[in-house]
């Protein structure tokens, strides 16, 4: 059977997700040339990309599976399998304005648009929605919006810039997601793999 | 807007693509005849019906009259319609099966993302006015069968979203909750039930048995386990039903169960499947058993086309082209007995016998031949063979001469 293709987001998930792997029994050797976009390991490859584009190279079957933040999958909509919450890169997607707004939201800055639009009509909001690349904080400060859609991890980045957490959409950490048609056709690899996956992050039973 | 440019999710099927997709209805066609399934054909233009399964899915049109029209963007609900004109005892609970099978395009007013088409071919068969194992195990059968005859070897994934209901009612999930947990028990999603089912303070064996669901599945011990700890009667029947399934089958080694099987739970009623190939990572086909929904009895399953030619092309392509060899010619005569023999004939447009021949090159014909005035040696071969030369002799009544 052919290698198990993994695709990874690269940045500051990749080590810890390389190391996951590692304790699962899945060594992947990081090549010496850090502008390598495909690792090879042992009856594994590994694509490396951008994590927006996770969900799409195992939706299309590309990757036989991958790890990606929940924020991601959210946004992504995607119906993959998601068997395993591996715990690590914990964050909160939260609604945040600056210290002290009181005013009714009337634009909203972030790299979510459709969650953050899920949100607000959920919320019967009437805020118009707008899709920036990064630093959305600074879309706050600068008066571009007065109010941003953004994960949240310790909060200091936040209250650096006196703005403040008003509310809290979702819980997001790394997934392991799997291809639908994987997961079926190669259950014999994979189904330890979660088992192990599992284990590691304690979330075995 | 650019002269010529198509609307997303639409495209041309040139000469090659074209002939293969052709080749492979024909092949289906004949194996749901060869099983008793008699083709029907539905419009493409059908009234809006708000309460279609798909209604949020389908382009919109306005009608002369000011009526609101909508493209096909599923077979099913027209052909209950079909069934309700035609069939209408059927329609009414007659219990006798009605076999149909239908292929067309169907529209999607989706955005255009992810490699979707919008405007895609649909091939696919319904077993209706009946309702048990053996008629699941049919379709399931039929599903397999109609991957292995284009060429691909088939694995079906089987579940049953009765099951997933069933808990559900023995856990008492109330009803605003179900389709998140339905979702997160589809997504194997194990962390996202747990926290559904505390959230919601489930306990008791259906709520373990809801916590369990996402990974039962693998081979037919799965329903095994599931049956030796089912909570409730309506639990129990869920899974003996797919157990009756699985016992119609010789050969039950191509298929894949997964009791965690809970998309459109609202919509499908029983035993549900869909059909993968290796290293494709796309389902192939998927359908279930929808009783009740359109019709009191009925199960069926669609492909598409378009996936299914793209996986066929992904495993080295079709195979053997068995088509018959492309001659041309500027003699007529010649060109009716060829015909008649079984040969396809292009008339050359030119008459001159230097142009003929670049004419021929260019089509890619396996054989050019001349006027009968220019003697015995009248058949060149350009890419056809000595055998396909003396067959061409023959049928001309000239001597062959290799």
């Amino acid at each position: 059977m052919s290698d198990l293709v993994l695709a990874l987001p690269k940045g500051r998930v990749l080590e810890r997700a390389l190391a996951t792997l590692a304790k699962a029994g899945v060594a992947v050797e990081v090549p010496a040339d850090p502008r390598a976009l495909r690792y090879a390991g042992d009856g594994v490859s590994v694509l490396v990309m951008r994590n927006a584009d996770v969900p799409t190279y195992v939706d299309l079957g590309v990757a036989d599976a991958g790890l990606v933040g929940q924020d991601v999958l959210l946004e992504a909509g995607s119906r993959l399998y998601a068997p395993v919450d591996l715990g690590f890169g914990a964050c909160r997607l939260s609604l945040i304005r600056p210290q002290g707004a009181t005013t009714p939201v009337a634009r909203v800055a972030t790299k979510y648009p459709r969650l953050t639009t899920e949100y607000l009509r959920r919320a019967g909001s009437p805020a118009e929605v707008i899709s920036l690349e990064g630093n959305v904080e600074l879309a706050c400060l600068s008066g571009l919006a007065d109010a941003v859609v953004d994960v949240v991890e310790t909060g200091a980045t936040l209250a650096a810039n006196d703005l403040v957490e008003v509310d809290v959409i979702a819980l997001s950490s790394v997934r392991f997601v799997v291809n639908r048609a994987a997961l079926k056709l190669k259950s014999s690899t994979l189904r330890p793999l979660i088992a192990r996956l599992r284990e590691v992050s304690g979330r075995s039973e | 807007m650019t002269q010529g440019a198509l609307p997303e999710g639409t495209r041309f099927l040139a000469p090659a693509e074209a002939a293969a997709r052709a080749a492979a209805i024909d092949v289906l066609r004949r194996l749901y005849e060869a099983w008793g399934y008699q083709r029907v054909e539905v419009p493409a233009l059908e009234r809006l019906d708000p309460s279609h399964p798909r209604g949020d899915k389908s382009f919109k049109l306005v009608d002369v009259g000011g009526g609101v029209l909508s493209l096909r963007s599923d077979f099913t609900p027209s052909l209950a319609r079909l069934v309700r004109s035609a069939f209408p005892a059927v329609a009414a609970g007659e219990e006798r099966p009605l076999r149909l099978s239908y292929d067309g395009l169907v529209w999607h007013a989706i955005d255009p993302e992810l490699a979707r088409g919008r405007e895609f071919t649909q091939v696919g068969i319904e077993l209706i006015g009946v309702s048990s194992a053996r008629a699941d195990a049919e379709l399931i059968h039929l599903a397999r069968e109609s991957v292995r005859a284009l060429g691909l070897s088939p694995r079906v994934e089987v579940g049953n979203p009765a099951y997933v209901t069933a808990l559900f009612d023995a856990a008492c999930v109330p009803d605003e909750a179900r389709r998140g947990l339905a979702d997160a028990i589809d997504r194997k999603d194990q962390t996202g039930v747990e926290e559904i089912v505390t959230g919601l303070s489930l306990r008791g064996p259906a709520a373990d048995a809801l916590v369990a669901v996402p990974d039962l599945y693998g081979d037919a011990s799965v329903v095994d386990v599931a049956l030796s700890s089912a909570p409730s009667q309506a639990a129990s029947e869920a899974l003996e039903r797919l157990a009756g399934v699985l016992d119609e089958f010789e050969d039950s080694s191509e298929l894949m169960l997964d009791l965690g099987l809970a998309r459109r739970l609202s919509y499908y009623t029983g035993v549900t499947f869909r059909a993968y190939t290796f290293d494709f990572g796309q389902p192939l086909l998927g359908g279930g058993r929808y009783d009740g929904a359109l019709l009191p009895r009925a199960a069926g399953f669609a492909m598409g086309l378009g996936r299914v030619l793209a996986a066929v092309a992904a495993a080295g392509g079709a195979g053997d082209d068995d088509s018959s060899p492309l001659v041309v010619t500027v003699d007529d005569v010649a060109a009716r007995r060829l015909r008649a023999g079984g040969c396809r004939v292009a008339r050359a447009v030119s008459t001159d016998p230097q142009h003929v021949e670049r004419e021929a090159q260019a089509l890619g014909a396996d054989y050019l031949v001349t006027p009968e005035s220019t003697g015995p040696d009248r058949i060149v071969a350009l890419k056809g063979n000595a055998v396909g030369r003396n067959r061409i002799a023959a049928l001309l009544g000239t001597g062959a001469r290799t």
